[in-house]
């Protein structure tokens, strides 16, 4: 069993060994769920703060327009939609990781953006328009960075090959439109048959 | 995600419409303008309904479809009263001077034949595409026929091409630029002598990947029948004195409508960042008043500020030398200061005018403080001379705090004084991140300026007592050893 300060400090030790600190996430135990998801929570967070707060010079959100909430959601429902998405395409595909490594790979490689977006944005008060290239170097590194990450940590706790990794990953975008085409369309029908209940009622009440 | 705010916003606005009272004027329409985020605010009116002229009130009758106003240099108003083959010249107090009907051609009486646009020149020659006759025909002050365009032949144009000219510009070398029906390659450009030289600001058509493969997946037949990819048509023309074409084009994707045409053809014109230059950047998609604005007339109104005119919601947009959009104005009614079909625009002295064909009416509008006060400070602005556009600029907010254009040329008069601080503060409500930046660079220079000494000092300090202390701990470390 890891002590608490062992875990925590885990996470840094996967970003800075991935293919060791995602094989013992797999075979050992070392990761953490809940772990991963404060830490998509910290991204989430941080990555608000970045949209809100980032300097007038590299800033071309409309400010007025951030909802932290949102942000939060939309950056846990991506997550949920991908590990789901590779969950289901790994798992025929003859992948040996389950539900929780995908979350918590996604979820620990995502240690670089939060260490990155806070400073980033602090740094972004201080640059003028033709510095902006240390900003943007700091937040693109931190992306690669995840990127890479992933990559690594699905072929590690699926052990999968490097190529079959790539194929697993197209094959997941895939099932990802498919899922949000399937939930479109069941918001749909369930509209439907929501205005068919109502008008049905209406209809009743009416005719009583 | 914006077409639905777009439509919440109509109906917020249209629920609101009769409880909202717009203190600042009682016109019969919106006024508005596109901030930064081309999100919509409302403005106070830059121009107001000032009374209208028809043909009775001339004395000539009712004007038939009149598609074409110009105003000359000397002041004198004239009217291509298209349905009836005639021109109508107004003398500068817009009393009835002169009816055109017909010209002496080379012995015989002519006449026109559904005249649909006049230039006036400086020296008061008048050029009318006489549309229906398939001529531009030139007349002198005095009525006599000067020269006759028609027939251009060319090796670019195709053998049954049909010269229709619809609008006609003439510049200060007497170059004649037509725009003619069917003539999707630009504007028709003759030389003084009315022989066709070439064509000016051709629009080319750019075809979308996800078309070209539609196309290529698609059978012969199929394609026949698909939408064609032709250039759009120029709908109407102007000159500015310096020679510079201005000219507007139909974009149903309300992208650029209007093109300012250098000298070689080639469209020089300013547009902000967003790259749009057509009216308005939002609209229904169906129903009443939807699509893109339909640019139909520009006018040059001199210090780089030109006006336009949009048929699909009767609205009158005016913008400065880099693309800002000013003010916009107008609406479609049958109000007074409201439009049927408004086809053409002109700048007589202060006011601006507008030609309702359907009404055959011209309409008046004349500049409110807030409207004369951007006019002045936009030509401070072109001039160069920010500086005494500061006061102006200044009064603008007072109007209108939402005015972006203000807030830059503040900001940037501040920048130049000196005050970065001030400076950095109006350029970022006027959402200018080039200057801000500037302001932004100076502000944190003087700063570092400023507290140099002091970090420099901390810095110089630290490392003596860092040293002193390396140089103590080496004596103890050796102390130690002697006493071994």
């Amino acid at each position: 069993m890891m002590s608490k300060k062992e875990k925590f400090l885990y996470p840094f030790y996967v970003i800075t060994h991935p293919f060791d600190g995602f094989y013992e996430i797999r075979h050992r135990e070392k990761g953490s769920v809940p772990l991963a998801l404060l830490l998509i929570l910290l991204f989430g967070l941080s990555f608000s703060i970045n949209r809100r707060y980032a300097g007038f010079i590299v800033n071309y959100v409309y400010t007025r327009t951030v909802d932290s909430r949102t942000d939060i959601i939309a950056v846990f429902v991506a997550v949920l939609l991908f590990a789901t998405a590779n969950w289901s395409i790994t798992c025929l595909l003859e992948g040996e990781g389950r539900f929780k490594d995908i979350v918590t790979v996604l979820g620990y490689s995502m240690l670089p953006m939060v260490l990155t977006y806070i400073p980033a944005t602090i740094i972004s008060w201080f640059i003028a328009a033709d510095e902006e290239a240390i900003y943007y170097l700091l937040l693109g590194i931190s992306l690669l960075y995840f990127l890479v990450l992933v990559l690594i940590g699905i072929m590690v706790i699926h052990n999968f090959s490097f190529g079959k990794t790539l194929v697993t990953l197209v094959f997941t975008f895939l099932a990802l439109a498919l899922i949000i085409f399937v939930i479109l369309l069941l918001i749909s029908l369930i509209n439907q048959v929501y205005l068919f209940l109502e008008s049905a009622y209406t209809e009743l009440l009416l005719r009583m | 995600m914006k077409k639905i705010f777009l439509i919440l916003f109509v109906i917020v606005f249209l629920s609101a419409d009769g409880s909202m009272a717009y203190a600042n004027s009682n016109v019969p329409y919106h006024t508005y303008n596109y901030d930064y985020w081309e999100d919509i605010f409302y403005t106070p009116a830059a121009y107001i309904p000032n009374g209208s002229i028809s043909g009775t009130d001339i004395g000539v009758g009712f004007l038939s479809n009149p598609q074409d106003i110009f105003v000359a240099e000397d002041g004198r108003l004239y009217i291509a009263d298209t349905g009836n083959n005639r021109i109508i010249i107004l003398d500068s107090q817009l009393k009835l001077e002169r009816v055109i009907d017909s010209f002496d051609h080379g012995g015989t009486l002519d006449t026109f034949n559904g005249p649909s646009g006049l230039y006036v020149t400086q020296k008061n020659e008048i050029y009318i595409a006489d549309t229906n006759h398939y001529r531009v025909v030139a007349l002198k002050e005095d009525g006599s026929l000067l020269k006759i365009i028609s027939n251009p032949t060319s090796e670019v144009l195709e053998e049954d091409f049909v010269f229709a000219p619809l609008k006609v510009g003439v510049d200060y070398a007497d170059r004649v630029y037509v725009i003619a029906k069917n003539m999707f390659q630009g504007i028709m450009a003759f030389d003084n002598n009315g022989n066709f030289t070439g064509f000016s600001g051709t629009i080319r058509v750019t075809i979308s990947l996800y078309e070209k493969i539609w196309r290529k997946l698609s059978t012969k037949a199929q394609r026949e029948r698909q939408v064609q990819f032709i250039p759009t048509e120029f709908t109407g023309v102007d000159l500015a004195p310096d020679g510079f074409i201005y000219a507007t084009n139909i974009d149903a994707d309300g992208q650029q409508s209007i093109r300012r045409l250098n000298p070689k053809g080639q469209d020089v014109i300013k547009m902000k960042a967003n790259g749009k230059l057509s009216g308005d950047l939002w609209w229904r998609y169906g129903m009443e008043y939807s699509g893109a604005s339909r640019i139909v007339d520009i006018v040059y109104r001199g210090n780089g500020i030109y006006t336009v005119i949009d048929t699909t919601r009767g609205r009158v947009f005016t913008y400065d030398h880099e693309g800002n959009l000013l003010y916009i104005f107008g609406g479609k009614g049958s109000q007074k200061g409201t439009f049927k079909s408004p086809v053409a625009v002109e700048m007589k002295d202060d006011q601006i005018l507008v030609l309702d064909s359907h009404r055959g009416e011209i309409m008046f509008f004349v500049a409110t403080k807030y409207g004369s006060l951007i006019n002045q400070a936009v030509s401070l602005r072109y001039d160069g001379d920010e500086a005494s556009a500061v006061k102006i600029w200044e009064e603008v907010l007072e109007l209108d705090s939402n005015f972006e254009l203000a807030y830059v040329g503040i900001g940037k008069s501040y920048l130049a004084a000196g005050e970065n601080k001030k400076a950095m503060e109006y350029l970022k409500l006027g959402m200018d991140r080039e200057y801000y930046s500037i302001a932004f660079k100076r502000y944190r220079d003087d700063i570092l300026k400023d507290n140099l000494g002091y970090v420099l000092t901390g810095i110089i300090v630290l490392v003596i007592v860092q040293s002193i202390r390396s140089v103590i701990r080496k004596r103890n470390q050796k102390g130690v050893g002697y006493d071994e």
